[in-house]
């Protein structure tokens, strides 16, 4: 076996005598550093079993001292001894916690304390393990806790009225994660909202925000009644969805009300409260005349859905606005299409069109209309084909983003 | 994808350089950075993105962190913008609260 070799600090290069002498008589190798030689040349740190530091150094180098061997595997075992007689010196290291040894220096007295010190260091290391393998089982349970939560945000189950079909999925990068979907009914039932949204970057910021954001809209559009303009705040601006509601027909106008308070209440909390934080959400809220299959939406800088037509052709539904929570003053426009039966609607966050391969390359928006415009025989369909389509072009790289979706199609009549 | 930015300042005027792609990965470094030019007397932020390939929501939000950190008087300017970098601006709305130049010759 290799002999053992102790290294001994003092801040002269001098020789202990007696503890040298019964360093070497305990069969150890005695080396010599000044507390700077053993900072600027770390490779005696690693090579060496057992450290003395003289007690004279002083706390404070000390300390520096067992920091900067603790960075070798596994540490040195780090004690101090009195030099000269100063045993005051050494009684304050022993009072903040360091090993030591004091004279008369005799080998077997010597070598059984370093052995019993060795022990005890590797104990505090394997104790100092636990306790960091035991927070981190504590912070996987509390992700998993909101996780769970989070998931409670999620809509149960999309509504499902006659000559329609919902279907919706999201998948987190994280445990948690910033995009959300929503799907509820309005005015008695006599419309249906529908929401994807994005709350910018991801992992616990963004999830604590989508569950603001969530309620905020869902809880404002459902206590809205019908659109009256009376009801228009009056900081919506002169080209928003005042003057977009004004030219509805009153049809059309049932379902603006909720829409235009929810998307504007909502920025204005989020601007007025939260604008220091800078976090903002782009959205697709549309809200859906099941009958007539009239579709009223804001998009607020969120990426443009895919509106494909049975009889071919597809539209993108472009931003009416900016993302929410950006600006208090910002305008929304109230735009409309519709839907005919065997028309298909498919939203999604951006974590889909940039979903990217092993080299960085994009899945694309010339990738997701044409799987839109596939004519899907349902909306899960649909769905499980995008899914198809990015897990063919992610291939083994991780996903980067959050994925969310939710596709909305009239069946065709038969 | 790397990224790297770097600032300078001179007279008010920061000016940093945006290198790769911006986002949730990059986006620490740049909010560090701002906040600590925040610490001085800023006038303009000036951000070269010529060389910006990529800018996440998560980038995003840094941009619009420091225009809500810096306040109303200081401008914001993006000079040499790619057209990916600027259509996730421009879907967001927030090209309405930045400067977006073209480089200049020099």
């Amino acid at each position: 076996m290799d002999k053992m070799v102790a290294l001994v600090i003092v801040e002269r290069a001098a020789s202990i005598p007696d503890l040298d002498r019964a360093l070497r008589d305990g069969s150890f190798e005695v080396v010599h550093r000044t507390p700077d030689e053993v900072v600027v040349d770390p490779v005696h740190g690693s090579a060496v079993d057992v450290v003395l530091a003289s007690a004279s150094l002083g706390l404070q180098k000390i300390a520096l001292l067992s920091r900067h061997l603790n960075a070798g595997t596994p540490p040195p075992t780090l004690l101090v001894f009195p030099e000269e007689g100063d045993y005051a010196a050494l009684e304050s290291c022993v009072r903040s916690g360091f090993d030591f040894v004091a004279p008369p220096f005799l080998p077997t007295l010597l070598r059984s304390r370093m052995a019993s010190c060795k022990e005890r260091g590797k104990l505090a290391l394997a104790v100092e393990e636990l306790a960091a393998a035991a927070s981190l089982r504590q912070y996987e349970q509390d992700l998993d806790i909101a996780r769970q939560i989070q998931a409670g945000f999620l809509p149960e189950t999309l509504p499902s009225p006659h000559g329609w079909e919902f279907a919706a999925r999201t998948r987190p990068a994280r445990q948690v994660g910033g995009d959300f979907y929503d799907g509820f009914e309005l005015v008695n039932g006599r419309r249906l909202g529908f929401i994807v949204a994005d709350v910018c970057d991801k992992g616990v910021g963004a999830a604590l925000f989508m569950a603001l954001i969530r309620t905020l809209l869902r809880h404002t559009a459902e206590h809205t009644g019908g659109w009256d303009l009376h009801d228009a705040e009056p900081d919506v601006g002169a080209d928003s969805a005042v003057a977009a509601g004004t030219a509805l027909t009153p049809l059309l106008a049932l379902g603006a009300g909720p829409l235009v308070q929810a998307v504007v209440g909502t920025n204005r909390y989020m601007a007025k409260n939260h604008l220091r934080q800078g976090y903002f959400a782009t959205l697709f809220f549309g809200v859906l005349d099941p009958v007539s299959g009239a579709l009223l939406y804001i998009n607020g800088g969120h990426n443009p859905p895919v509106l494909a037509r049975a009889r071919g052709g597809h539209t993108l539904l472009q931003p009416t606005g900016p993302a929410v929570g950006i600006l208090a003053d910002s305008g929304f426009l109230l735009h409309h299409t519709s839907l005919d039966p065997g028309d298909s609607l498919l939203v999604y966050t951006d974590g889909v069109v940039e979903a990217r391969n092993g080299v960085g390359g994009q899945f694309g928006m010339d990738s997701l209309i044409d799987i839109a415009c596939g004519s899907a025989p349902s909306a899960e369909a649909l769905l499980d084909r995008v899914d198809t389509g990015l897990h063919h072009h992610v291939g083994a790289a991780e996903q980067f983003d959050d994925i969310t979706m939710l596709a909305l199609r009239r069946t065709a009549v038969r | 994808m790397s990224f790297r930015a770097k600032s300078t300042t001179d007279d008010g005027v920061v000016t940093i350089r945006l290198i790769g792609d911006l986002d949730s990965r990059s986006a620490p470094v740049l909010n560090e950075l701002i906040a600590e030019i925040d610490a001085q007397p800023v006038r303009r932020l000036v951000l070269l993105v010529d060389e910006l390939a990529y800018l996440s929501s998560a980038g995003l939000r840094c941009l619009v962190f420091a225009h809500q950190k810096m306040g109303r008087g200081v401008d914001i300017v993006l000079v040499g913008v790619r057209p990916e970098v600027a259509e996730t601006i421009r879907l967001t709305g927030f090209d309405r609260s930045v400067i977006m130049q073209d480089p200049v010759e020099t």
